[in-house]
C-alpha cells in the first residue's frame, strides 16, 4: 500500500505531457489529434494512411460513447496518446480510453439555473497544454482541468453571462498563453477575444471586436451601436509560428437584421483579425461583409496553406465564407488575392478589386420579406473544412441553392435578451434537423464540395438530399470522411469525390471526424446525435 | 434521522432562512409538523435515490449541504421537485403542494444539522496542521493541491465532525470506491499499482504514475482491488490537540451559499 501512496506522490511531479512545441510540431506524431482542428494551421488533415481506398469499404464499429445529455453534440475531440477527451453538452468534460470506449473520469459542469445563450447549450471542444485542458463554458468562465483526473485547477470568469455572453468555442493555445472568445451576437454583446496565462487563468491581454471608443474602426459604427453589436467568437482560430500571428474569424454584426440601426462597416464584425499572438495587437483584417445585412458572420476556421499563387510561393489562407464566397488571402498582411462564389448567392454582383463586395440593390431585409441566397444558415457555416496538401483541394460542407426570406423591424435593446431586429424563415430548420425531409431539392440541398485553391472552381460534388452541418476530415491515403443532417456517415475518394463506403447512424452529425492512431491501429471518430461513434479496420 | 433534538433550533432558524430563500415565493409549510411529515415524506419518495439521511447515494446527489445544483431558492427547489431535471435521473413528482412544502422545509433542517454542529479546535491552527503535514500534495482546500485524494474545498458541507476525525485517524475505515486501488501483474510479467478509475467485464482502466491506463482482463496474469486507503493514518503523528484543530479547520470549509439566488 506505501508503495502505491508513494508512486501517486512522484506523479505529480511527471514532466509536461503536451508541450507548445508538441502542437507546432504536431504533423510529426499523426497518431494524435492535439488540437481543435488537428494542426495550428486548421486543415483537417492527417498523414495517417492505414485506412485506405482499398480497405476503408471494410470499417467496422468499434465503440460508441453515449452521451447523458440531449442537446446538441457539436464537439471533436482530442487525443492525447491514446486517451480522447470530449466534451459533452453541456459543459461535461470526458476522459475516454480509445481502445475500449470506457470512461476514465467525468468533469460535470455545475450549470446556473438558467443559461442566456443564443442557439443551443452547445460546446466545440477543448484545448490541451502539458497535462492540463481547457474548457470554456456557456456561463461565462475558461477553466483549466487536470487530465490525469478531471479536477478543476483555475477557474477565470471572462464574461458575464446574464448579460447574454457564453463560451462554446474550444479555446486555442498559443506558447503559454489559451485563448478564447465570446459568442452572443444575437444578444447585443460586445464580443472580445482574450488570452489568459495557462498556468494561472490571469488575463493577459484582450482584442475589443468592436473598437472602443479612441480605438480604430470605431467610427464604422453609427451613435451608440458599438455599445450593442456583437462580434462573437463561434469558432477556434488558427496560428501561424512563421508570423506569430493569431488568425480568427469574426461573427455578424447586430441586430442582425436591422442594419439601419449601426450604419457603417461594422468592424471588425464579418472580418477575419490577424493578432499578434503575444500581445493581442492587430496586425491586419479583412472584411468580407461590410454592414452586414444577412447574419453573414465569418465563424468559418482560418485554414492556412503554403500555395503556389501566380507562379510565386505564398503564404495563404483559404476561406469559404457563410456569405457564399470563396476566399483566397495572403496571410501575412491580409492582401485580397481571390473572390468568387462557391454556391448560389444573390446579395452581391462581384468583388471589387480591392476586395470590398458590391452588394446588389434592394436585397436588405424588409417588413414584407426579401429572398436572398444563400440563406441564412449561409453556403457554409462553423463545421471544419478541409485542405490536402496531397490534392491540393479544399473541400467544405455546402448548402447549396439555399435561400432564406429576411424581414426586418426596429427593436429595442434589453440586456440579454434576444436582439435580432428581424427574422429570417426558410424551409427547413436552421440548426436542428427535421427527421423527415419532405421538401424539395429546389429549396436547397448538402454537398462536400472540392474547389481548386487557385481558381475558386468546383472540382467534384458529393449531393446529398438535406443539407449538412458537418465538418470534413482529409487523410494521407487520399480519404475525406465527413456527415450530414440525414445521419450518415460517409468516406469518399478525396480525388475524385466518389463514394467508397457509408454508415446510417440515425442522428444528426453536427460535428467534425478526427482520425488517430493507438497500438498501431488507425480509427476514426465523429459526433452522431447524442453519441460518439468510433470506426477501425476488422480485428481488435 | 433524528430531527426532534434540533428543533428549538429550527423554528428560530426557519424564519431567517425564509428571509434567505424566500423570494417572490414564500414556504407556507415550515411548522415543526410540517417538519414531521416532510421527513416522512422524504422517506418514502426521495431516500431510494438521496439516502436516509439526505446525504446522496449512487443515483442522487448529496442534499444535506445547503448548496443545490439547480438553485436553492425555495421557488427553484419546488420546480425540481415537482417537474424533474431533464436529462438526470430526477423526475418530477406529482405530489401536492403542501407535501412539497414540506419537503422543501425537511431540506432546509437537513442544511441546518451540520450547520449546528461546532468544533472545538482552532481552525487558524488546524489550517497550519494541513499545511505542516504535506496534506495539499493529494488534497486541495480551497487554494491549489492535489487531485490524488478527494477535494477538500466544501468537506465542511458534506462530512460530520465525527466523520472528519475518523478520516484523519483511521482513513481506511471508510474508503470512497474512487479510491480503490488496483494492483495487477500482466501475462508478460509487468506490474501495475494504480487507482482504479473504472471497471467493465473485459477491462480496468486505472491512473499510474500520472498516466491513464487501459488493461484487457486477458491480458492480466492476475489482478486484485484494494479497498483500503492510499492515505497514511495520522493517528500517531499529530497530538489529539492538532486533528482537534485540523477537524476544526476542515470543519469550517463549507459550500457557500448564494444568497443571490434566493432573490432571482
Amino acid at each position: 500500500m506505501r508503495r502505491i501512496a508513494i508512486g501517486l506522490l512522484v506523479a505529480v511531479t511527471l514532466p509536461a505531457q503536451v508541450s507548445f512545441d508538441r502542437l507546432v510540431q504536431s504533423a510529426r506524431e499523426p497518431q494524435n489529434w492535439l488540437t481543435y482542428n488537428g494542426n495550428l494551421h486548421s486543415t483537417h488533415y492527417s498523414a495517417l494512411d492505414r485506412i485506405k481506398l482499398t480497405n476503408v469499404s471494410t470499417l467496422d464499429l468499434k465503440w460508441v460513447f453515449q452521451a447523458q445529455s440531449l442537446e446538441k453534440f457539436e464537439a471533436t475531440p482530442l487525443v492525447v496518446d491514446g486517451v480522447m477527451y470530449l466534451t459533452e453538452p453541456p459543459n461535461n468534460v470526458v476522459a475516454i480510453d480509445t481502445r475500449t470506449g470506457r470512461p476514465y473520469w467525468m468533469y460535470r459542469h455545475p450549470m446556473p439555473e438558467a443559461t442566456y445563450n443564443c442557439c443551443g447549450n452547445v460546446n466545440r471542444g477543448l484545448a490541451i497544454l502539458d497535462d492540463t485542458l481547457f474548457l470554456g463554458t456557456l456561463d461565462g468562465q475558461l477553466l483549466a482541468i487536470d487530465a490525469a483526473t478531471g479536477r478543476v485547477k483555475w477557474k477565470s470568469k471572462v464574461a458575464e453571462a446574464t448579460h447574454g455572453y457564453s463560451l462554446t468555442v474550444a479555446p486555442l493555445v498559443v506558447k503559454d498563453k489559451v485563448i478564447i472568445g465570446t459568442a452572443g451576437g444575437e444578444r447585443g454583446i460586445s464580443g472580445f477575444i482574450a488570452a489568459y496565462d495557462a498556468k494561472t487563468g490571469k488575463q493577459a491581454w484582450k482584442f475589443n471586436t468592436i473598437p472602443q471608443p479612441g480605438e480604430p474602426g470605431h467610427e464604422t459604427w453609427a451613435g451608440d451601436s458599438w455599445k450593442t453589436g456583437g462580434a462573437s467568437i463561434w469558432v477556434t482560430g488558427s496560428y501561424d509560428p512563421e508570423t506569430n500571428l493569431t488568425y480568427w474569424g469574426i461573427g455578424n454584426p447586430g441586430p442582425d437584421w436591422n442594419p439601419g440601426m449601426r450604419l457603417g462597416d461594422n468592424l471588425y464584425s464579418d472580418c477575419v483579425v490577424a493578432l499578434d499572438a503575444d500581445t493581442g495587437k492587430l496586425k491586419w483584417h479583412y472584411q468580407f461583409t461590410p454592414n452586414d445585412e444577412w447574419d453573414f458572420d465569418s465563424v468559418q476556421i482560418p485554414v492556412l496553406a503554403d500555395l503556389t499563387w501566380k507562379g510565386k510561393p505564398t503564404k495563404a489562407m483559404l476561406w469559404g465564407n457563410r456569405n457564399g464566397f470563396f476566399y483566397v488571402l495572403d496571410r501575412t498582411n491580409g492582401a485580397y488575392l481571390l473572390g468568387k462564389p462557391f454556391v448560389k448567392q444573390t446579395w452581391a454582383t462581384g468583388i471589387a478589386e480591392n476586395g470590398r463586395p458590391i452588394k446588389a440593390p434592394a436585397k436588405g431585409p424588409s417588413h414584407g420579406g426579401t429572398d436572398v441566397w444563400p440563406g441564412v444558415q449561409g453556403g457554409t457555416n462553423w463545421y471544419a473544412p478541409s485542405f490536402s496538401p496531397r490534392t491540393g483541394l479544399f473541400y467544405l460542407t455546402a448548402w447549396e441553392d439555399y435561400h432564406t426570406t429576411y424581414f426586418m423591424w426596429d427593436q429595442k435593446y434589453e440586456i440579454g435578451k434576444s436582439f435580432t431586429g428581424g427574422t429570417a424563415r426558410g424551409p427547413f430548420p436552421s440548426i436542428q434537423r427535421n427527421p423527415f425531409i419532405k421538401w424539395g431539392p429546389e429549396w436547397g440541398y448538402g454537398v462536400v464540395r472540392a474547389l481548386n485553391p487557385a481558381t475558386g472552381e468546383k472540382v467534384w460534388d458529393y449531393t446529398m438530399r438535406d443539407v449538412s452541418d458537418a465538418g470534413i476530415l482529409t487523410t494521407a491515403s487520399d480519404l475525406l470522411f465527413s456527415g450530414n443532417r440525414e445521419g450518415y456517415f460517409f468516406a469518399l475518394d478525396a480525388k475524385t469525390g466518389k463514394e467508397l463506403w457509408k454508415r446510417y447512424l440515425g442522428g444528426m452529425v453536427a460535428a467534425s471526424p478526427i482520425t488517430y492512431l493507438v497500438d498501431g491501429k488507425q480509427y476514426v471518430s465523429i459526433a452522431v446525435g447524442h453519441s460518439l461513434f468510433t470506426f477501425g479496420l476488422p480485428g481488435r | 434521522m433524528r430531527p426532534y433534538p434540533l428543533l428549538i433550533l429550527l423554528v428560530s432558524t426557519l424564519s431567517v432562512l425564509q428571509a434567505q430563500h424566500g423570494s417572490i415565493i414564500g414556504n407556507p409549510f415550515s411548522t415543526p409538523d410540517d417538519l414531521t411529515a416532510g421527513t416522512k415524506s422524504f422517506r418514502s419518495q426521495c431516500a431510494a435515490c438521496h439516502g436516509l439521511d439526505g446525504s446522496g447515494g449512487a443515483a442522487g446527489p448529496d442534499l444535506s449541504t445547503g448548496a443545490f445544483k439547480h438553485g436553492a431558492s425555495d421557488a427553484a427547489l419546488f420546480q425540481v421537485i415537482t417537474k424533474g431535471v431533464p436529462g438526470t435521473p430526477m423526475v418530477g413528482f406529482a405530489l401536492e403542494g403542501r407535501e412539497v412544502w414540506q419537503l422543501i422545509t425537511f431540506l432546509r433542517f437537513l442544511g441546518i444539522g451540520k450547520a449546528a454542529e461546532k468544533a472545538t479546535g482552532d481552525p487558524a491552527k488546524g489550517m497550519q496542521v494541513f499545511a505542516a503535514n504535506g496534506c495539499a500534495r493529494c488534497h486541495t482546500a480551497g487554494h491549489p493541491g492535489g487531485f490524488l485524494g478527494p477535494d477538500l474545498s466544501e468537506i465542511g458541507s458534506r462530512r460530520s465532525l465525527a466523520q472528519l476525525i475518523n478520516a484523519v485517524i483511521d482513513p481506511n475505515a471508510d474508503v470512497s470506491t474512487d479510491y480503490w486501488s488496483l494492483r495487477a501483474r500482466t501475462k508478460t510479467g509487468q506490474t501495475i499499482n494504480g487507482i482504479r478509475m473504472n471497471e467493465d467485464m473485459d477491462s480496468l482502466q486505472v491512473l499510474e504514475s500520472g498516466k491513464l491506463r487501459s488493461l484487457w482482463k486477458a491480458d492480466l496474469a492476475n489482478f486484485e482491488i484494494i479497498r483500503t486507503s492510499p492515505m497514511p493514518s495520522f493517528k500517531s503523528k499529530l497530538q489529539p490537540v492538532e486533528v482537534e484543530n485540523l477537524v476544526a479547520y476542515l470543519a469550517s470549509l463549507r459550500t457557500p451559499t448564494k444568497p443571490k439566488e434566493a432573490a432571482k
